[in-house]
């Protein structure tokens, strides 16, 4: 079926019509959800993902702190309908467990656990929709969610897929290209100029591995200025209601309807 | 499924504060107000049918309330050597998020889980709601209804939200057509269709397809137009609301907020359907909590019920028509201008 496929055409437009580096859009959504102290909600293209934090609380089992930080805990669930074919994977999945442990070491450096001794930090990742690209998704909207939990982070993480379709290198796969070519996710911190996680299930020439990796460290710093964006206005937006609050509520939002895109 | 704990004074304050004259709620509703409800159908592109609902969203922080995602995947079933069922079958499925009950373990989310995923199944799968066309060819294939939902926040009546995404993703679901083919050799006349692939002469490479007029005897089918452009599911006005009476005698309060809930005795769950040639049935009943209740005080919960339940059904059923047009017509609509 993939063969026929044409990933990268003559003309340069890969199958979904973007360019080799091109990335997908991206929707970042950050309002709270129920009682969790930080949650967010990315999509990068069809890839949709919903993380939310709790913490840094007291464990539900004591043994399971450490003495001198932290500890993150990551929960990840996927929706039945979330892929082409509907597929229920238990909590115990093995491939749900490494994605969640990969997530958690991702972060174990970047989270500042030393903060929070003796205490547990529980992060819930749910895939909502997958089209390629499921763990960089994950990744930054964990990083997002940390951050609006109000987490404290040595610097932002965020992740992207490159792979390479024969000599030319293309970034943010969907699953029809993960399907087909080689690949690798790069989770870099951009500030610092640090890369946390860089893991490949496929194989991949050695000689083309060093570009396709600047090339999605590159790509990182543009995916950086996306969450910066939304982060920026959503405190925005709480800076404003906090002096809403000293001067009384305006008079114009009374009114409003509620709408289900309502969105910080 | 009390979720949250309440102290015994906050309890007793919040249970007067309802049985005072005029009843008080801490959000300032009547007894029988619902919060603000929001349906959106057609949020998941690779199901059939899905919706998402809110209850009680925050107006301006732009969060809030119970939440509830639904989606119907259809399967194809082998009813001969496969675990279909001749006519098709629905199988419910209910998961909580962790984040919805932060104070749970995560065995006692497995039990919620269960206990929902029960409540769902028995309502739903009830052969008296079966829709008729989930057969594709009798005795042969047939489609299995998956109906997924996911609870992303709980803060109270998470049972009529279930269920009223529920209907809202059954009733957005479209089965796509079949037609039924058999393979055929020419030598043999046109009525005596062969059944059996095996027997069929591969070599002559004149096997003709038809396609008219299969009945019992089709062997495959085939999908005739593009899939998303199938039928709805037969009987869809039929599928349940559910209402959810949270009982503190004398009075009876809905839409219970988490706390609300937690200091009732009582919680009585009522799903009704209401077909639109026939009067209204009372597809299932559950009674959830600690206390006792005597049989005539019930028949009028279920009288009281039942007005309830019909105001939400017209408001749903009307949400859900708006939400077609809005998908199909205005769709096509804004199509047809940027073209």
């Amino acid at each position: 079926m993939s063969s026929r496929i044409e990933i990268l055409n003559d003309g340069g437009f890969r199958s979904d019509g973007r360019k080799q580096y091109e990335l997908r859009d991206v929707l970042i959504d950050l309002s709270q959800q129920g009682t969790a102290d930080g949650s967010a909600q990315i999509s990068h293209g069809l890839t949709q993902v919903l993380v939310t934090v709790f913490g840094p609380r007291e464990a539900k089992m004591r043994s399971h702190t450490l003495h001198d930080r932290a500890v993150l805990n990551v929960e990840m669930s996927v929706a039945p309908f979330s892929t082409g074919e509907r597929r229920k994977r238990s909590k115990a999945d093995r491939r749900i467990l490494e994605m969640a442990s990969m997530i958690a070491s991702t972060f174990e450096p970047v989270v500042q656990t030393t903060l929070y001794p003796r205490s547990q930090i529980d992060i819930y990742v749910h895939v909502l929709q997958q089209d390629g690209s499921l763990l960089p998704a994950c990744i930054n909207a964990t990083t997002l969610a940390l951050i609006t939990a109000g987490v404290p982070l040595h610097d932002f993480v965020c992740a992207v897929t490159g792979g390479v379709h024969s000599t030319s290198p293309l970034l943010d796969l969907t699953t029809v290209e993960e399907n087909d070519i080689p690949h690798m996710t790069v989770a870099v911190m951009p500030r610092t100029q640090k890369v946390t996680l860089v893991t490949m299930e496929t194989r991949l020439h050695v000689e083309r591995f060093r570009e396709l990796f600047e090339l999605a460290c590159e790509a990182g710093q543009t995916i950086h200025k996306e969450m910066k964006l939304a982060v920026k206005d959503r405190t925005v937006v709480l800076v404003g209601a906090m002096d809403a609050g000293l001067k009384g509520v305006a008079v114009d939002d009374r009114d409003r309807d509620v709408v289900m895109e309502d969105r910080i | 499924m009390s979720a949250t704990l309440v102290s015994k004074s906050e309890r007793a304050y919040i249970q007067a504060s309802l049985q005072t004259t005029p009843p008080l709620r801490a959000d300032g509703r009547s007894l029988l107000d619902f919060r603000t409800v929001l349906l959106e159908t057609g949020v998941a592109p690779l199901a059939n049918g899905s919706a998402k609902l809110n209850i009680g969203k925050l107006a301006r922080e732009g969060g809030g309330g119970t939440e509830v995602l639904a989606a119907v995947k259809l399967e194809v079933e082998d009813v001969e050597s496969g675990d279909g069922v001749d006519g098709g079958r629905v199988a419910c499925s209910v998961t909580c998020s962790p984040s919805a009950y932060p104070h749970l373990t995560s065995n006692a989310l497995d039990d919620l889980q269960h206990d929902l995923t029960v409540i769902l199944q028995q309502t739903i799968a009830h052969p008296s709601l079966h829709p008729s066309n989930l057969a594709i060819i009798p005795g042969r294939r047939a489609w299995l209804l998956n109906l997924d939902a996911v609870i992303l926040v709980d803060s109270g009546n998470v049972v009529d939200a279930l269920f009223m995404a529920a209907r809202a993703a059954l009733w957005d679901t479209k089965v796509p057509r079949t037609r039924p083919v058999a393979y055929q050799a020419p030598s043999v006349s046109k009525n005596a269709v062969k059944e059996n692939q095996d027997s069929m002469d591969v070599d002559q490479g004149t096997s003709s397809l038809d396609t008219r007029d299969m009945g019992r005897t089709a062997a495959d089918f085939e999908l005739p137009d593009y899939w998303d452009e199938g039928e709805v599911l037969q009987g869809r006005e039929r599928w349940p609301v559910s209402v959810t009476l949270n009982l503190l005698p004398p009075i009876h309060l809905l839409d219970a907020t988490l706390t609300e809930e937690a200091s009732v005795p009582l919680r009585l769950h009522l799903m009704f359907s209401f077909p639109s040639s026939a009067p209204p049935t009372l597809q299932s009943m559950r009674l959830s909590g600690p206390g006792e209740l005597d049989l005539v005080y019930l028949k009028s919960c279920i009288a009281d019920g039942e007005k309830y339940a019909r105001g939400l059904f017209t408001a749903l059923e009307s949400k859900l028509r708006e939400e077609d047009v809005r998908r199909n017509a205005k769709a096509r609509d804004r199509f047809a201008a940027l073209r």
